[in-house]
């Protein structure tokens, strides 16, 4: 697992990239970053809905409750227009960050 | 799938959250715990494991911590804005309050005899404080009437508390007071109000004619008095009450200056009072006083006057008893025994001497009812700090899963404040139910009862108690449980280890309980003992059967003597033949009537020594068959006879009293004394001697008392006696009617049946000793059952212990023993104290008893010897409890 202080300031990011194009509910965000990170990053239910609610608080992700047929009602989370921009931002902010630190410290991106 | 939502809601707790959102977290952290389970049984774990893992992630204080940023906790009743800190508090409290109320509600019984306990507390508290007030504290309703002043001469050496003055005296001091701005004289009584309507005797008071200006009183119609009113000849005048204003003249808005008959006189009303103005005592008619200022022979006139700004009632004091030094001092031959620092007086407040009677017995209550209170309190604090105990074992989870100890004692104290809300709302209730017992009662010497209110500041009062009652008792649970240790509290089980210093506690509330029960028990059966003595007296006459009516014939009608005599011949008579009538007689004042005329007594054969006081001497004038109407034997000697009349030689009967006095074994018969110096004054041979009449109450020390025959010495004041076979009210309409035809003009007033007439001289002392045996017996009540719980607790926490004993061969009595010893000990460290209270406390009774001295043995023995029987009956409850304990049933338990 990485390093708390890392994952603090990635989290926004992980979190509203991977609502960018449809609703997902919290176990589903859990089970897609510690997939994709192939294990490296995980989120457990004590930190990751903090995180959601504060997002959500924030206004750049927006969480509905959705019921299907023969399902408990879960709830979705998707990302808002104000989200959108804020990703857009970070997004810029987080590969320039990313690049410098490559330049510094003579790592490939990957 | 386990159940999460417990668990969440535990850590979302501290937050404060509005329902819906807790409800909506709670659901969806559940559903991802579920998904978590689903998948770590999966992979093969086993369902408790899996159970664990998932809860792990659940790492409270992450989630707590970071949710406590972004989550907004539900809002206040009142919201503070930009105080996060006081909100986040008022959130908690609202929780706390919540659980408090749920935490009552599923201890019913714990909560009935908590929240009863403390209302009856609470609710004699706040009956009493309302009397209290109402009666005592309460400013009289006049104008600064906190600058009224009364005041009275004083000569305890003549065994005579109180002194009226004379016309010049008053006259005297109205021309010579520095410390008073005014000062006004009155003489209260009645007058025959006759004209419209059936003649009726009303309440009247002649005033010196400054009286309204004194008491600042303005009449809402006509004026009051001016000064040459005061004068003989021009002082047919008279001011009516509102009261009687609209009862009698059915509000007649031009009744001032028509003329209304008094006392068969016709009299020009002046003026109306205002509503509710009846001073002095319920008076509804004032008329002028005429005043004579050479006049010494009178002692009648009460005073009234308003202290200047910033004189005190000790400045009056010393300057009322200057001038009647100064008075007499410069009167020799009229004051032959004066001295320099004779001329004693006493100066009270209006309100003190209004209510004089009255104040040691409320105040008596008033102690008694607190003394309940603290005991309810202790009772209370008992109850609670059992259920802290049994509750430990929540308290120490609470502390292992994050609450702080702070937080924990909140919790206590808000429940404990829920507790004493309730039962200060419910004796609040008990109060009001309380204050209109009071109301309702006809207590003849506590006036105002009927004014009596549950007044704001009663309600403040019980408010106060109630709160720092709360405080009181959830701070011991709230100190203990900040205190708790997690570990010792898990594993000391539901049992609850009891901790010294909570033993120690709850204990020292048993003591506390049977020291106070004791007092307040010496206290009443001093009272009561003291009013089965009053009981016994002889009231030296047999009052069974007995009516009494006042016939008062006014002047100038019954100006001369031959028409009083006849009168009063021909009344007599005409009453002997009523049926049902055994003896009739007629008396100048009776037994339990209000005023007591007294005379100086000179004995013939003890001439008073120069310097010497002048003895005193009651005076009543009786018609022949008084005595044995009203039921005195004649001890020697003979009662009067008709044959006792103006042709005769003047007689006298006297008391047993002042015979023993003078004539100690010696026959009183044919000795003479008499009632003045004067030249003209006969010497009255004595022809017969009676027992002791007590006059205003049995509990008086007894006075010289001498009667004299009407028909030597007629009077217009007389009581109509008549003694029947049975109970005598029924011959009231009959006696009204032989009145009637004797002189329709004639008011009856003042019936009373002799037995009536002393209950009520004692209603206040009955009602003193109800009361307080009622307290007392709620004392004793809450006593028992708090030694009891208290026992019951003890034991069950030493169960196993005993249950060991018991195995390991302990006689079942030797466990007995052990724990009667414990309970017994409390008891009677707790009786130690309390004697020793008592001892201290029960001479503040001194004025309420009568024969009994305040450490009476005999009820300091019975009591100690009851709360003892008490004590050890209630302590034998769990002792047996504890001889049958199982050390199977009781280890398995653990």
């Amino acid at each position: 697992m990485l390093d708390r202080e890392w994952k603090k300031g990635s989290a926004d990011l992980l979190v509203l990239s991977l609502v960018e194009h449809e609703p997902r509910h919290g176990y589903d965000l859990c089970k897609l970053i510690e997939t994709r990170s192939r294990g490296v990053l995980t989120f457990h239910v004590a930190s990751l809905y903090p995180l959601l609610y504060r997002l959500e608080k924030r206004g750049w992700i927006e969480g509905r409750w959705v019921e299907k047929a023969g399902q408990r009602r879960r709830r979705y989370y998707r990302l808002t227009p104000v989200g959108r921009k804020v990703l857009a931002a970070q997004r810029r902010s987080w590969s320039a960050f990313a690049a410098a630190i490559s330049r510094i410290a003579g790592v490939q991106n990957a | 799938m386990p159940d999460w939502s417990g668990e969440i809601r535990r850590r979302l707790a501290p937050l404060s959250l509005e329902p819906t959102r807790e409800a909506d977290i709670v659901e969806e952290l559940s559903q991802h715990l579920d998904d978590r389970y689903r998948e770590l049984l999966a992979r093969g774990l086993a369902a408790d494991a899996a159970t664990r893992a998932a809860l792990a992630e659940l790492s409270d204080e992450e989630l707590t911590g970071a949710l406590r940023g972004i989550e907004r906790p539900a809002p206040a009743p009142a919201p503070a804005p930009g105080a996060p800190r006081t909100r986040r508090w008022s959130g908690q409290f609202l929780q706390d309050l919540r659980f408090g109320v749920r935490m009552l509600r599923t201890r019913p019984g714990f909560t009935a005899v908590a929240m009863l306990t403390l209302a009856l507390g609470i609710g004699a508290n706040t009956a009493i404080f309302s009397t209290v007030n109402g009666v005592l504290l309460k400013p009289l309703p006049y104008p600064e009437s906190q600058n009224l002043v009364t005041f009275w001469g004083t000569a305890p050496e003549k065994r005579l508390p109180v002194v009226n003055y004379p016309d010049a005296m008053f006259v005297f001091f109205h021309q010579h007071t520095r410390v008073l701005e005014s000062v006004a004289a009155y003489s209260g009584g009645g007058v025959s109000l006759s004209g419209e309507g059936d003649p009726e005797r009303v309440p009247a008071t002649a005033v010196s004619t400054d009286f309204f200006s004194v008491m600042r009183q303005v009449p809402v119609a006509g004026r009051g008095f001016v000064a040459d009113e005061g004068t003989s000849g021009k002082s047919n005048v008279v001011v009516v009450s509102h009261a009687l204003w609209r009862r009698r003249f059915g509000g007649d808005r031009n009744l001032v200056g028509k003329s209304i008959l008094l006392g068969g006189q016709p009299t020009v009303v002046v003026g109306i009072m205002a509503p509710g103005f009846d001073f002095p005592e319920r008076s509804e008619l004032w008329v002028p006083l005429v005043l004579d200022p050479e006049s010494v022979n009178n002692w009648y006139l009460s005073t009234v006057g308003r202290l200047k700004p910033g004189r005190t009632v000790e400045d009056a004091h010393r300057e009322v008893a200057a001038m009647s030094d100064e008075f007499m001092l410069s009167r020799p031959a009229r004051f032959p025994d004066a001295k320099p620092g004779g001329g004693r007086a006493v100066v009270q407040p209006v309100l003190q001497s209004l209510v004089g009677d009255a104040r040691t017995p409320l105040l008596v209550l008033l102690g008694a009812v607190g003394l309940v209170l603290l005991i309810a309190s202790a009772n209370i604090g008992n109850l609670l700090l059992a259920r802290a105990l049994a509750r430990n074992r929540e308290m120490a989870l609470r502390c292992c899963l994050g609450a702080s100890t702070g937080r924990i004692a909140a919790q206590l104290l808000t429940e404990s404040l829920v507790l004493a809300v309730l039962g200060g709302a419910v004796g609040l209730l008990l109060g009001a139910l309380g204050v209109g017992l009071i109301r309702g009662l006809q207590v003849g010497p506590v006036p105002r009862l009927a004014e009596v209110r549950l007044d704001p500041l009663a309600q403040l009062f019980a408010l106060g108690i109630t709160l720092t009652a709360g405080l009181f008792f959830g701070m011991a649970p709230a100190i203990r449980a900040s205190r708790v240790n997690p570990l010792v509290g898990l594993q000391g089980g539901a049992r609850g280890g009891r901790s010294g210093g909570a033993r120690r506690l709850s204990h020292g509330f048993v003591v506390a309980q049977f020291a106070l029960s004791l007092i307040l028990l010496i206290g009443a059966g001093l009272l009561l003992r003291s009013f089965r003595r009053t009981l016994e007296v002889d009231p030296g006459f047999r009052p069974e059967n007995v009516v009494t009516a006042r016939v008062q014939l006014p002047w100038p009608k019954y100006r001369s003597d031959t028409v009083v005599r006849v009168f009063q011949t021909r009344l007599l008579e005409s009453v002997r033949t009523l049926p049902g009538v055994r003896e009739v007689g007629l008396a100048s004042r009776v037994p339990f009537s209000p005023g007591n005329p007294q005379q100086n007594l000179y004995v013939e054969d003890h001439p008073a020594r120069s310097g010497e006081a002048i003895p005193v001497v009651n005076s009543r004038v009786v018609s022949p068959g008084y005595f044995e109407a009203i039921g005195t034997p004649i001890l020697r000697g003979r009662g009067f006879l008709p044959s006792d009349n103006t042709n005769a030689p003047q007689v006298v009967v006297v008391d047993e009293t002042l015979a023993q006095q003078y004539w100690p074994g010696a026959d009183p018969l044919g000795k003479r004394i008499r009632v003045s110096t004067d030249s003209g004054t006969p010497w009255l041979a004595i022809v017969g001697v009676v027992p002791n009449v007590k006059h205003a109450s049995l509990r008086e020390r007894p006075n010289f008392e001498l009667y004299r025959p009407f028909t030597q010495n007629p009077t217009w004041s007389s009581y109509v006696v008549m003694r029947s076979r049975s109970a005598s009210e029924g011959l009231v309409p009959e006696l009204r009617r032989r009145v009637a035809e004797l002189d329709p003009t004639l008011p009856v007033s003042e019936v009373q049946t002799m037995e009536g007439a002393m209950a009520e001289s004692l209603s206040l002392a009955r009602l003193t000793n109800l009361l307080l045996t009622g307290f007392a017996g709620l004392a004793l009540l809450l006593a028992v059952i708090g030694i009891y719980g208290v026992m019951s607790l003890d034991v069950n926490g030493r169960l196993s212990e005993f249950g060991v004993r018991l195995a390991l061969g302990a006689a079942p009595r030797d466990v007995l023993r052990l724990v009667m010893r414990r309970g017994l000990l409390l008891a009677l460290l707790g009786l130690g104290i309390g004697l020793a209270g008592a001892v201290w406390l029960t001479r503040f009774l001194g004025a309420l008893l009568f024969e009994v001295s305040p450490v009476d043995p005999l009820i300091f023995l019975t009591v100690a010897g009851a709360l003892t029987a008490a004590a050890v009956f209630a302590c034998y409850l769990p002792a047996r409890r504890a001889t049958r304990a199982d050390p199977i049933t009781v280890l398995r338990r653990e």
